[in-house]
């Protein structure tokens, strides 16, 4: 029961992380392109269909109205016809002229019999074909009886079948003009439909379009945002499928290790250069027990004999402590200099704070500054790397070193932040202040305020790129005409890992 | 000999120097008085002025360089000698060209200042 309980929350977190964890190669592959392609595909193939459509409307109506002009010419000739007819029962005309017309009538049928199957169907054409030879065999047997005999006897039936003969016509008229008419309004509103269907699948396909490029192009800005600031961890976009923008994060990857990797080579170019510039005070600083040791070491054997044992005593115990002391002072720039791995350990940082003090502490004496700490008591430990850390407050103190007027004064804290689980490390100094429109390039690789060869422009972009590794920030508090002053915010963390998910 | 002593004067904030310097230079026939500041040194030579002063240039608050000024404004006869350490050879040219007898850089021999504080007498007593 546990094992299964153990096994599904496993599967839980799988799928909770497989978004970010599936390799970007591995994800389906639909392109911008496919999409795009895709999309006008959709318009071209709509577009064509209303055009298929206008086409077969319009040729319908044509053959309709042909159809109309046949039927209208057919009804002139039974019209006609029918006319002849009452003639010659009133009046005993002739009946030629109406066989003529119902011949032509015939002729326009029969020349004409696949337009109007077309449109009426075969029944309908039967029926008219049927209506007009019995027309015509009722007038022929007219014409063969006696004229008085045949208005007796025929004339009802020769009625009957003319009237069926032109009512049928007439009705299919009128039938084809109303669906003329149905097929004309269908064509004149078809288009404006058309037009306001494509107006609106172009927004709303079009809209999706622009804002997934659009969301795609700002997740990009936001990268080169975050990389120019220093945080150079992978993007990991959390798509499900690949497009042109993933081959983007991908260039964007490997143009990340590359920076990465420089980044490193800079912070190692730059400690160097600290070590430089600490190196001179450390000399210094060196040979006061060098000097403590070579004169008491000359006079011990200058008065080895006249000097009681008590004295050579505390002779050789300063030798001792004096050598102690300048090893002390090597190990303590070793230590910073020592090239090493990145190695996350837990760290006071008070004690870190109080080293890099320390390592500057010839360039304090040497300027002659002022330097008052203040230490918040029973800090919470944070996680960080050892040379790294100091790397980055050897830089703020050097550079409040050299902000700082001579005989000036340079403060540095460390305390919790009551309002975040961070600690704040403030470095001040009671410098001339950094102009206010450079402020905003402060951070920038390669960026100095000071005089060509004495800055690297590194300093604080260095600082700033090992911060965030550590999963904190370096800003810029204030800067005035009396002074300057930088907060660097490390989490306070309990493991390792804390540090690394950030 | 029946000269009187010269009076030396040494400086450092670095006790050791003194408390070696002392007996070494009393050995060779001198008077020596140590300090650890500047501001305490230049109140004993208010009360009674020295031949020699031996200064170290770096310490806090009062500095050799001072040391040198506010005692040559006392008495240019006084011979001044600093010790300088490393990356202060600029400054130790400045501390000449302001006066000073001569310039010592740690670490040195208890030889190395006794020879100049020999030259300094021998001036002194022309």
């Amino acid at each position: 029961m546990s094992h299964n309980h153990q096994r599904e929350s496993g599967e839980e977190r799988d799928a909770v992380d497989d978004l970010e964890n599936i390799p970007l190669r591995s994800r389906p592959s639909i392109s911008i392109r496919a999409r795009i392609v895709t999309s006008f595909s959709l318009f071209i193939l709509f577009c064509f269909a209303i055009t298929c459509w206008s086409y077969w409307i319009l040729s319908e109506m044509e053959k309709k109205i042909e159809f109309l002009e046949i039927v209208g010419k057919y009804m002139v000739e039974i019209q006609q016809a029918r006319r002849f007819e009452k003639n010659y029962l009133l009046y005993g005309t002739n009946l030629d002229d109406a066989l003529m017309h119902l011949g032509t009538a015939d002729t326009i049928l029969k020349r004409h019999s696949r337009t109007i199957r077309h449109i009426l169907g075969a029944q309908h054409l039967k029926t008219i074909m049927e209506n007009l030879s019995e027309y015509r065999k009722q007038l022929e047997m007219v014409g063969r009886t006696e004229r008085e005999a045949a208005i007796q006897s025929l004339e009802p039936k020769l009625r009957e079948y003319g009237g069926q003969m032109v009512s049928f016509a007439d009705e299919i008229v009128k039938k084809e003009q109303k669906d003329v008419a149905r097929m004309l309004l269908l064509a004149k509103r078809g288009p404006i439909f058309f037009v306001f269907v494509l107006i609106v699948m172009m927004f709303f396909v079009g809209n999706a379009l622009i804002r997934q490029l659009m969301m795609a192009l700002k997740r990009f800005m936001d990268y080169t945002k975050r990389i120019g600031e220093g945080d150079f961890s992978p993007i990991m976009p959390a798509r499900k499928y690949r497009d042109e923008f993933t081959s983007l994060a991908e260039a964007f990857n490997r143009m990340i290790r590359e920076l990465n990797h420089r980044q490193e080579v800079l912070i190692e170019s730059h400690k160097l250069r600290a070590i430089g510039t600490l190196v001179a005070g450390v000399a210094h600083e060196l040979n006061n027990p060098l000097n403590n040791s070579l004169l008491t070491a000359s006079l011990l054997k200058e008065d080895f004999h006249t000097l009681t044992d008590e004295e050579k005593m505390e002779m050789i115990d300063d030798l001792i402590s004096e050598t102690e002391r300048s090893q002390s002072i090597v190990k303590r720039l070793l230590d910073f200099a020592r090239e090493s791995k990145t190695s996350i350990k837990s760290l006071d940082l008070v004690e870190i704070v109080n080293e890099s003090i320390r390592l500057v502490g010839n360039q304090i004496k040497l300027a002659k500054i002022r330097l008052d700490v203040d230490f918040e008591e029973n800090l919470p430990r944070i996680h960080g790397d050892e040379q790294m850390l100091k790397q980055v407050f050897v830089n703020l103190l050097l550079n409040a070193i050299d902000a700082a007027d001579k005989r000036g004064r340079v403060q540095i804290s460390v305390r919790k932040d009551p309002e975040s689980n961070y600690l704040l490390v403030t470095v001040k100094d009671n410098g001339p202040g950094i102009p206010e429109h450079l402020q905003s390039r402060i951070f920038e690789p390669f960026f100095t305020t000071k005089a060509q060869g004495k800055g690297t422009g590194l300093g604080l972009s260095v600082s700033q790129g090992i911060v965030r590794k550590l999963g904190g920030y370096i800003r810029l508090d204030e800067s005035t005409q009396d002074g300057t002053s930088f907060t660097v915010s490390l989490p306070i963390t309990y493991s390792p890992s804390e540090i690394m998910s950030r | 000999m029946s000269e009187k002593k010269l009076r030396i004067m040494v400086i450092d904030d670095e006790n050791i120097v003194g408390k070696r310097l002392k007996p070494a230079l009393e050995k060779s026939g001198y008077l020596v008085e140590t300090f650890e500041d500047g501001e305490t040194a230049l109140a004993r030579y208010d009360e009674e002025p020295f031949d020699i002063v031996v200064t170290d240039i770096r310490m806090e608050k009062v500095d050799g360089i001072e040391v040198l000024e506010k005692i040559l404004a006392k008495s240019d006869r006084t011979k001044v000698i600093i010790i300088t350490g490393y990356a202060t050879v600029e400054v130790a040219r400045e501390a000449l060209s302001k006066g000073a007898f001569d310039f010592i850089a740690k670490p040195f021999k208890p030889d190395d200042l006794r020879t100049i504080i020999k030259r300094a007498a021998n001036e002194l007593r022309q």
